[in-house]
């Protein structure tokens, strides 16, 4: 069922580097147990415990009971959905929003789908070797965290709008 | 007597493992999966996609716990919720084990992806497993967003109708898709029973079956955390090349000037 991955089977010495495996084997390996599995479990330790002292230092959040007759609540999205709120500020109007609400977020999806086929050079692991991805990524990053910037800062300087 | 009660829990516990192996293979799995030899240096790395798979553990976990209690109904959602949050033994922890980790789950879901991204991880053979990767993120973005309605607070609420109006504006389906979610004209029971049955049925089945698939083509292909890993025989293949190359350079050399006839000082 797990067949190994090409090149394992053979000793480091006899193995002749060709550009088809030479990613077949990393340089150094350790055992997953106990190696990985230790390193995995304190990350999630540190996680569980973070959420415990989280959960009484910062209660999750519960406001007054929804009533559906109110007219003038402002809702706020939760912080992993400021951008897109953020970026439907730059759509504004009936005629634009469909385009950004979901046009865009759609044809992002896909583009996101399409990555591994849209940069198929199977050499160039490494983001250096690849500038346009790389770049592209990077761009995207800072769209992301200065969406969430400024939805942050629209939130603090009118709370009520 | 104690060496020799020694050596018949040896013998029994040894039985049992033989017994068990015999039957079911497990030992040979289990000394499968946690012998594999991964990436030494990247272990940090791959501690953000494992920290992933326990933050989302921790919500099917405490999502089960918390069904002991919620009632699904626009009468009982916000008292169920309060009543968590006040009564229940230690419901505060779970609730609020929930919430935290539900945002510690974005955030590293958005490491663990720009990781993947950045070192070239998507690459072949790895394509399908990126894929898989992207519908994950997709309904774990469906989760977060159906599970805000379900505490039925005026936040949850109000969020969850402006976003069922954001999606109204979809060309062509946003109508269909927005009658589907709200089951019926506005906002009401309706919809809170079909968040519910989206958020803790129809998304969580779907979703567990294809971290399976995430974790299958993991293994099947190894991980690759970085370019860095590969240092060293990256290093013994363009010393061979380089080396291959000159050796060809000079062989044409030596053709050009019609000296030595080529071939015989090939090394």
């Amino acid at each position: 069922m797990y067949a190994a991955a090409t090149g394992k089977a053979k000793p480091v010495e006899e193995e002749v580097i060709t550009e088809e495996n030479v990613y077949s084997r990393p340089d150094e390996t350790i055992a997953f147990f106990p190696g990985q599995v230790l390193k995995d479990g304190y990350v999630s330790t540190f996680i569980l415990l973070a959420c415990v002292v989280l959960s009484y230092a910062a209660p999750a959040p519960l406001s007054e009971p929804a009533d559906t007759a109110t007219v003038d609540y402002v809702p706020r999205p939760e912080w992993f959905f400021f951008f897109y709120e953020q970026m439907l500020m730059f759509f504004p109007g009936y005629a634009l929003i469909s385009f950004g609400a979901v046009v865009v977020p759609t044809v992002f999806i896909v583009l996101l789908f399409a990555v591994p086929w849209l940069d198929r050079s199977p050499q160039h692991y490494n983001s250096i070797s690849r500038p346009f991805a790389s770049v592209l990524g990077i761009l995207v990053l800072i769209i992301v965290i200065l969406n969430m910037l400024l939805a942050v800062s629209r939130i603090i300087n009118f709370p009520e709008a | 007597m104690i060496g020799r009660m020694r050596t018949q829990t040896t013998e029994a516990s040894k039985f049992l493992v033989d017994w068990m192996e015999h039957r079911t293979g497990i030992v040979t799995i289990m000394e499968h999966f946690l012998y594999e030899p991964v990436p030494k240096r990247g272990a940090w790395l791959y501690t953000l996609g494992s920290a992933v798979l326990f933050t989302i553990t921790l919500q099917f976990l405490t999502g089960i716990l918390l069904l002991f209690y919620y009632v699904p109904t626009t009468d009982h959602a916000w008292n169920s919720v309060s009543y968590i949050m006040t009564e229940a033994y230690f419901g505060q922890l779970i609730r609020g084990i929930h919430y935290w980790s539900a945002n510690f789950l974005m955030a590293v879901i958005g490491l663990h992806m720009g990781q993947v991204f950045f070192s070239g991880g998507y690459k072949a053979p790895r394509e399908l497993n990126w894929v898989v990767g992207v519908i994950l993120l997709l309904l774990v973005i469906g989760l977060a967003f159906t599970g805000y309605l379900l505490r039925w607070d005026q936040d949850g609420f109000w969020a969850s109708v402006v976003g069922m109006k954001i999606g109204s504006y979809s060309p062509f389906v946003g109508a269909y898709t927005i009658n589907f979610l709200m089951g019926g004209d506005v906002a009401g029971p309706g919809t809170l029973s079909r968040f519910f049955a989206l958020h803790v049925w129809l998304l969580p089945a779907a979703i567990a079956p294809l971290i399976g698939v995430h974790l299958y083509l993991l293994r099947r292909h190894g991980v690759f955390g970085s370019e860095f890993e590969y240092t060293e025989r990256l290093a013994k293949l363009h010393e061979r090349q380089r080396l291959e190359e000159y050796a060809d350079y000079e062989l044409d050399d030596d053709d050009e000037n019609g000296r030595d006839g080529g071939g015989s000082r090939r090394e």
